[in-house]
């Protein structure tokens, strides 16, 4: 399809531009892998001290962060162009070039950027989830397999949806962007986390407001053969579409905040 | 019809103050930045949007390029709403701001190229023959290669108009395109676009404060302030109306000559030369020049008529703007 094809070659060019910049590049992606290293360490500290976390053991915490850090940095890589470019794109008035083209300017504010540092961070999540399936002793099935892909996939559109949050706050120009990133980075660092291991407020934050558990909590369960509150296993396939209606939901508030801008100017 | 079509278009904008001590609600100021602007431009023209800063000359591009919803007035470009219609309306034309890239700064501009290919879904081959031709007309060959960041202002100028026309757009507006380049630049430039608009018949609407940008290209002139059109017509009777002050620079076989002038021309000496200011409205020029030439043996003149920016500052302080 020609929006793929665009998306393909525009990441192609970013990547020419990184590229242009080698030993910054390197150093910046060297400092990620400290970052999430030393997030990872937080994991393995908990673990050494305590054995157990409610009925989680080490194999299980390891796969909860990984599932995390993998769809987490996915997304913040890819989605680049919303998280950390938006404001900018605002602010100098690069939203009105876009709105140029002929093209939907989700589309080209996702091609506008992308974050290829990510890549240790992420490198960081697949070790963590390796090391949680081999601990757990988790046995494959293609079941599990698709939970896995689907928990990935809608997980990326909820942490989308919550960077939609930051663009359409940006739009409004409102200035307490805090309060998205408390649900977006503090959702990552928590629910980095299983959910039951919270006391119930957080929960329903993170079950109802910005649903994490029901996008990767309940599949990566489901996957371990331990099942969130004793959920049935359909659950781990139902509940992730939550990801895809959050996005679609931010999406529409995206596009009415568009219109806004639209009207107002800049 | 015509290709643009404008009527009574308004658009205010709501300005927030900064908040007053012991308000608790930020007053709301709304500014005017259009106030019912008609105008028609057909096919193929070439027309000069000037005014002053703030006049609102950016918002009717904004509009007309559809990227801002209008209060109210009916705007028709080629039968389309712009903002109702953006992505079918933007792919037909081409809008060049002189500060702001769209190009991609880190690559060379043969990839940037590549990518708007891709954007605005140009066919290969069609591609190809236009940016043929745009980089001969624009002298652009040797730069295709070469980031965009390494080029000089002028180079990135032109590299950015070949861009902006690649989709061979049938209207082009053009936001200050010659601001801060140098003088080869500006005729490289002027010479450009006079070109794409013979040759494949582009409709062009330029703003922008250069007067000589607008002498040398536009016939036709629209002058906006305070969101209202004040002048709309061939740029000769503008400068006509407004052409207060002409000065004659005279130097006699004698230099102590003092010519006879008539009322209203004031004299003033420069070494062995006279500068004589008159208004032609009221002193016909041959008038002037017979009534020299019966004082004494002229050696050498010129006339020059007044410096057009003189004429436009003068034109906006009798508008009141």
């Amino acid at each position: 399809m020609n929006t793929i094809r665009l998306y393909l070659r525009s990441m192609r060019m970013l990547m020419k531009c990184q590229l242009e910049y080698p030993v910054f590049f390197i150093l910046q992606t060297l400092a990620q892998l400290v970052m999430e290293g030393g997030e990872m360490m937080a994991v393995i500290l908990i673990i050494d001290r305590f054995d157990q976390v409610n009925q989680w053991e080490a194999g299980d915490l390891f796969f909860f962060f990984g599932i995390m850090s993998v769809t987490f940095y996915l997304t913040e890589c890819f989605g680049r162009g919303l998280t950390g470019n938006f404001p900018s794109l605002v602010r100098t008035g690069m939203l009105d070039t876009l709105l140029l083209r002929p093209r939907g300017v989700m589309t080209q504010v996702l091609c506008s950027a992308v974050d290829p540092r990510r890549i240790t961070c992420i490198a960081v999540g697949t070790a963590s989830l390796i090391i949680g399936c081999s601990l757990a002793r988790v046995q494959w099935t293609l079941l599990k397999a698709a939970a896995m892909a689907e928990a990935v996939a809608f997980g990326s559109m909820l942490i989308l949806g919550l960077f939609a949050v930051e663009a359409v706050f940006c739009i409004y120009s409102v200035k307490s962007v805090e309060l998205v990133n408390a649900l977006s980075y503090g959702g990552r660092s928590a629910c980095e986390y299983p959910i039951d291991i919270y006391p119930r407020p957080l929960r329903i934050l993170f079950t109802a407001v910005a649903p994490f558990a029901l996008v990767l909590h309940a599949p990566a369960s489901y996957i371990l053969d331990k099942p969130i509150y004793g959920w049935p296993a359909w659950t781990a396939f139902v509940c992730p579409l939550a990801g895809a209606a959050f996005y679609g939901l931010i999406y529409c508030i995206f596009r009415k905040a568009m219109r806004y801008y639209r009207s107002t100017g800049s | 019809m015509s290709y643009i079509q404008v009527e009574h278009l308004r658009k205010t904008f709501t300005v927030r103050m900064k908040r007053e001590k012991g308000h608790v609600l930020r007053e709301k100021n709304t500014v005017t930045a259009l106030q019912d602007i008609s105008f028609q431009i057909g096919q193929g023209e070439l027309v000069g949007y000037i005014g002053p800063n703030g006049a609102g000359k950016s918002t009717t591009v904004k509009i007309l390029s559809g990227i801002l919803t209008p209060d109210g007035g009916k705007v028709l470009v080629d039968g389309r709403i712009p903002w109702e219609e953006r992505r079918e309306h933007v792919r037909r034309i081409g809008v060049v701001f002189g500060q702001r890239m769209q190009l991609w700064w880190d690559v060379p501009i043969l990839d940037s190229y590549a990518l708007l290919r891709e954007i605005y879904r140009i066919p290969e081959a069609d591609y190809r023959k236009r940016l043929g031709e745009l980089t001969e007309a624009l002298q652009l060959e040797e730069l295709l290669r070469v980031p965009l960041r390494q080029l000089s202002l002028g180079q990135r100028m032109r590299a950015e108009l070949c861009g902006s026309l690649l989709h061979r757009p049938g209207l082009l507006f053009l936001d200050e395109p010659t601001i801060g380049l140098d003088a080869v630049s500006k005729l490289a430039l002027r010479d450009f676009l006079k070109w794409e608009n013979r040759e494949n018949g582009t409709t062009v609407l330029l703003t922008t404060h250069d007067m000589e940008d607008v002498a040398a290209l536009c016939s036709r002139v629209m002058v906006l302030g305070h969101g209202q059109k004040l002048y709309d017509g061939e740029l000769t009777g503008l400068l006509r109306k407004y052409d207060t002050s002409r000065t004659v620079t005279v130097r006699f076989e004698n230099p102590d000559t003092v010519p006879d002038l008539p009322d209203g021309a004031v004299l003033s000496r420069e070494g062995d030369q006279l500068k004589i200011q008159y208004a032609p409205q009221e002193i016909p020029t041959p008038e002037l020049l017979a009534r020299l030439q019966k004082t004494g043996i002229i050696r050498e003149m010129t006339i020059q008529p007044q410096n057009i920016d003189y004429l436009i500052a003068s034109m906006y302080r009798e508008m009141d703007l």
